[in-house]
This record gives C-alpha cells, sequence and structure tokens, in this order.
C-alpha cells in the first residue's frame, strides 16, 4: 500500500513543484525514486516527528502542499501536539500518512502498536481521517491529497493487501464508504485490514444461514449520516469489527452517528478491550488472543443477528 | 508615529524611545483586559523594535502579504501581544483593535494566531516556531526568495526538546536565512533557570549544534543591531542571537522576578508603573 501511495505521489511530483515530501526515516521502495529524482521535493526530518510536523507546517504556510510519512504510533501519538497546534489549529493543507496502523508492526509489539490511533486523531479539529483498504486505495487516496489537499490523516498498511476495491474506490470517495458485500441480516462494518477479516467472516456467516453483509467504512471521519443511514437501511442488525481498543475507536465513530441520528438498531462492537497485554506472535495469532478474529467476528455478528 | 522605516540608520536614541513606546502600550492593553503577560513582553521590547524599526526586519506598510516580506514568529507565544502595538503601528490593522485585545470580538487574542495581519504563524504552545520557520526557509529556498525567517525563542522554551531536533535541522540544511533570538531573561515560572534546569552554557549548545552564535545585551539596540548585521555572513549557517534580558525590564517591581509572569498589580502599582515606563523615578513614589 505504501508503494502504492508514494508511487502514485512521485507521479505528481514532477509536474507539480508545490509537492513537498518529508518522512521521518520511513522508507518503500517507490521512495527511492522519488528521492533520486526529485531531491528538493523529498524531505527527510531525521526521527523527530515533532519538528517534521512544525516543519511542514512552515511549509503548507508558504503555500505548498506537503505530505507527512512515519512509522503510525510516531506519526500520531509522539507529535499529537505538534498537530493540534501546528496542523489542526491552523487548519492547514497537510497530509498525515501513518505506515502500520493497528497491530501492523506485530514483531515490535506494544511501543509499534496503535490501537489509538484512531480515537486520537479522529477527535482533531478540521481533520479527515481515511483508512483505505488495499493499493488501489493508497493510490486514489495519494491524488486525493494532492488535487484537493486539507488537512488529512492518512492510515496505511503496513503490509500488501489482497485487492478488495476492484476498481470501485475513486467513484465511492463522495460517499465515504464502500458496500462490498451486500446482505440483510447484519451488516459487518469495518476499515483497512479489518475489512479483510470482516469479509472472510460474512462468507462464513452465509455458509451458516445468516445473510450478513460488509460495509467498508474507508472514510472514518467525517462520516455522512445520510450516506450511512442509507446503506445500512436494508440491515437489521450491525456489528462494527476493529483493532483499536475500544474507547472512541471506529466503532464510536459509528454509534456517534447513529445515536445523533436516533435510529439505533441492534449493534454489537469488536475491537480490542481494555487491559490487553503484550505477546508476541504475528497479526492474526494476535487477533485471536485479542478477540478480534475471524470466529469472533462470526460469533459476534451471530449474536446481535439474533437480538430482538 | 516614524514613518516607513527599512534603512539602518535610525539613531538608537529613537530606537529607545520605540522601546518605551512599545511598553507603555502593552501596559496599558494588559491592564485593560487585567490580564496577560508584561514581563514576558518587556524583556523583547528592543529586540522587537529593533527588528521592525532598526531596518532589520523587511516589511511594506499595510501589506502584511508581501511575498517578499521577512517572516518573523514570536515563538514564545505568551510574550507575541508585544508585537500588536507594532503592527497596528505599521498600519496591518487599526490601532482601535489595541483596545479590544483578548476581549469577545475582538481581532486580537491573549495569544497570536492567523487571523492577526502580521502573524505568521500560531504561538502559545512553546516549541513550534522554530520548525515553522524552517518550513519558510526551505520555502523560500526552493522558490529562489531571498525573504528571512526571525524566531524570537524564549529561553524556558529551549527546554522544549523539539527545538533542538528543528536546530539541528536547520543547521545541516545551511539556512542561513534564518535568524534565532533567545530571550534569554534567565527566568521561568517557578523560578531562575540555573536552579531549575541548568541550561548553560546556552550559546555553545547552540555552537554546538551548528549555529552561529552571538551573544549580546537584549536591551541595548545597538548590539542587537550589530548582531543582525551578521545575517548572512555566517558561511551558511543560521544565525543564533543569545540575548541577555531582564523580564520584566522597565517596571523595577516586577525585574527578575519570576512571580509577576502573570500577576496583576495593585492601583498603586499601576500607578507607579505608568510613571516608570514614562520616564519618571523608579521605586516607590
Amino acid at each position: 500500500m505504501r508503494d502504492a501511495f508514494v508511487g502514485a505521489v512521485c507521479e505528481r511530483v514532477q509536474h507539480d513543484r508545490s509537492i513537498v515530501f518529508v518522512s521521518a526515516d520511513l522508507g518503500a521502495y517507490a521512495l527511492d525514486r522519488l528521492r533520486a529524482e526529485y531531491p528538493e521535493q523529498f524531505v527527510h526530518s531525521g526521527i523527530s516527528e515533532q519538528h517534521m510536523v512544525d516543519f511542514g507546517a512552515g511549509l503548507a504556510l508558504s503555500g505548498h502542499k506537503v505530505i507527512l510519512y512515519a512509522m503510525a504510533p510516531f506519526i500520531t501519538l509522539r507529535c499529537i501536539e505538534q498537530v493540534k497546534c501546528a496542523i489542526a489549529s491552523m487548519n492547514l493543507p497537510v497530509t498525515l500518512v501513518a505506515v502500520g496502523v493497528g497491530l501492523g508492526y506485530d514483531h515490535a509489539t506494544l511501543t509499534h502498536f496503535t490501537p489509538e490511533d484512531i480515537a486520537c486523531m479522529r477527535s482533531m479539529n478540521h481533520i479527515e481521517v481515511l483508512s483505505p483498504a488495499d493499493a488501489e486505495g493508497a493510490a486514489v487516496v495519494a491524488d486525493l491529497a494532492i488535487d484537493q489537499p486539507r488537512f488529512r490523516y492518512v492510515r496505511l498498511e503496513r503490509q500488501p493487501m489482497a485487492p478488495l476495491y476492484q476498481g470501485r474506490f475513486a467513484g465511492a470517495l463522495d460517499r465515504g464508504l464502500i458496500e462490498l458485500l451486500p446482505g440483510r441480516d447484519v451488516a459487518l462494518l469495518a476499515c483497512g485490514y479489518m475489512s479483510h477479516k470482516a469479509l472472510r467472516a460474512a462468507a462464513e456467516l452465509r455458509s451458516r444461514g445468516i445473510n450478513a453483509g460488509m460495509i467498508d467504512v474507508f472514510r472514518i471521519r467525517p462520516i455522512d449520516p445520510d450516506t450511512l443511514r442509507d446503506v445500512l437501511a436494508p440491515y437489521r442488525a450491525v456489528l462494527t469489527v476493529e483493532e483499536q481498543l475500544l474507547e472512541g475507536g471506529f466503532s464510536s465513530a459509528i454509534a456517534e452517528v447513529m445515536i445523533d441520528g436516533g435510529w439505533m438498531k441492534p449493534f454489537k462492537r469488536i475491537g480490542i478491550c481494555n487491559g490487553f497485554e503484550v505477546s508476541n506472535g504475528k497479526r492474526d495469532y494476535l487477533h485471536g488472543l485479542y478477540g478480534i478474529d475471524v470466529p469472533d467476528i462470526v460469533r459476534g455478528a451471530e449474536a446481535v443477528a439474533a437480538a430482538r | 508615529m516614524i514613518p516607513l522605516i527599512s534603512t539602518p540608520e535610525v539613531s538608537i536614541d529613537v530606537l529607545a524611545d520605540r522601546a518605551r513606546w512599545l511598553r507603555q502600550e502593552v501596559f496599558e492593553m494588559v491592564m485593560r483586559q487585567r490580564d496577560g503577560h508584561v514581563p514576558s513582553s518587556f524583556s523583547i521590547a528592543e529586540i522587537l523594535v529593533t527588528l521592525y524599526y532598526g531596518g532589520v526586519l523587511r516589511w511594506t506598510r499595510g501589506n502584511p502579504r508581501d511575498p517578499q516580506r521577512d517572516r518573523l514568529i514570536v515563538s514564545k507565544g505568551h510574550a507575541a501581544m508585544a508585537l500588536y502595538p507594532i503592527l497596528a503601528d505599521i498600519g496591518y490593522f487599526p490601532s482601535d483593535e489595541l483596545k479590544r485585545f483578548a476581549q469577545p470580538g475582538g481581532l486580537l487574542g491573549m495569544y497570536a494566531d492567523l487571523r492577526v495581519p502580521g502573524i505568521e504563524g500560531i504561538s502559545g504552545s512553546l516549541g513550534h516556531g522554530l520548525g515553522m520557520a524552517c518550513g519558510f526557509c526551505y520555502a523560500a529556498r526552493m522558490a529562489g526568495h531571498s525573504y528571512r525567517s526571525f524566531v524570537v525563542v524564549g529561553d524556558g522554551e529551549c527546554y522544549e526538546g523539539s527545538v533542538w531536533e528543528s536546530a539541528m535541522f536547520a543547521a545541516h540544511h545551511g539556512f542561513d536565512n534564518l535568524v534565532a533570538i533567545v530571550d534569554r531573561n534567565a527566568l521561568c515560572i517557578l523560578g531562575e533557570t540555573e536552579r531549575l534546569v541548568r541550561m548553560e552554557p546556552l550559546d555553545d549548545k547552540w555552537r554546538s549544534f551548528g549555529w552561529h552564535v552571538v551573544r549580546v545585551d537584549g536591551h541595548n539596540a545597538r548590539e542587537l543591531q550589530d548582531a543582525f548585521a551578521v545575517i548572512g555572513k555566517t558561511g551558511g549557517r543560521p544565525l543564533a542571537i543569545v540575548a541577555d534580558t531582564v523580564k520584566g525590564k522597565g517596571i523595577s517591581f516586577m525585574e527578575g522576578r519570576s512571580e509577576w509572569h502573570n500577576r496583576m498589580p495593585s492601583d498603586a502599582q499601576i500607578a507607579q508603573a505608568r510613571r516608570e515606563l514614562a520616564g519618571g523615578e523608579r521605586g516607590m513614589a
């Protein structure tokens, strides 16, 4: 995904000298070309995320389209006060690109996990939060960052993701979500890596006679209330799936829209619970440990689908 | 009012008068609102008037968006209010706004933000201005512009790690169009820096980060002018002017007293302060 994103930026840089791409020491194959061919428009900030954000703000104040790029934990919480003061407070056209969101850095464990990045970043004034789930989405979002620059937080997976959108992502940008699998009994809502898991769970649910649908909500902020209501209209129940702590994350964003609109349905949340503990192991193993793997999603969906 | 000044021939006497005027304006702004940071503003009075009226900053009367203007950020944002009288004086906004300082509906906030013409970046939280100015410098270089960027950094602000991240970056990129003026008033809210967490030798720290460093008396406009004259002659290094100052300079009972950071004086003290700022005898009448 990061290569799709950076590759798309690379294609645009040669025609648009206002673009400046700043990395706090995170690479990508596609970045090598950007660095070599457009050295003026690539800046290494040092492993200095606080400085990177202030520097990016200064560039944006000078008329540049700024893309800041770093590992997820460090471009979010490490410098969140800089993001608040230097970008949100001035509503500057800066795109923050986080790579390896959620439990993406599984081998690195707690310091590199971001089970709170959605809660933290979506609370920023003026921000748009996008979480595409495959390379196609990442490339479209890169173009968006350049064509419609604004204060934006982009969540990317660290590992390559299987294609999910089949050419439909660009057309869904305005809506902020895509119904990848229509259903009736229960709608599984997720974004990023967890959308892939939710799709697998939906298939399993169908084999068990539950007509589950799957909706990829790639724009976590803002969520258009009418669009969400329309897409959920045929469903009897809702299950949100996230790789975040349940407090304030993806599910909270969905629930807020439903509560504000006064149209609650049977609703259940799959996410990481308070008190989770460190463990070695691959991402899917950790999902099992934290109760957010496919079988957990299936069980949760069965429960909420049966709710009266 | 002094007409457009962008020549270095301004006399030191004129700058001293301007500094006195600035202190009086800031004091009355704060007293009207009964809130603000007088001592932190007063320690940078000579620095600001030397920049704006002493032939250092390039600015155009009435045009805060001139693309060729020099950029200034008062990164110790609690003292950015000291800019307001100057910005009004050079025609960036009506001076009536000074009377509505920090009031609902007014333009001028307790801390500076982008709504205020002449404010180049938000400040208030410490440790942001130098990084933003690095962005200005990089943009200037990309565009081939000759404007310079100036940042007033508090000495207490130098406790923030982000200052040193930006200092390292600026030196690496050879931003000789960047000037940091460190307001070395030696006081934080809770006391003297050297007793809280030692920061001396402060010039050596900046020097070791690759900056050209000049240390001056921050209330001596001549020394400040001489220091600013070094801009562009630093062998490709950014310039740090460590300016030794007195917090609260100009009001005897506030000078060097950390407890006055955000405290309001009594009526008698206000009268005394006004007398002293007008050039009268120092001390209680």
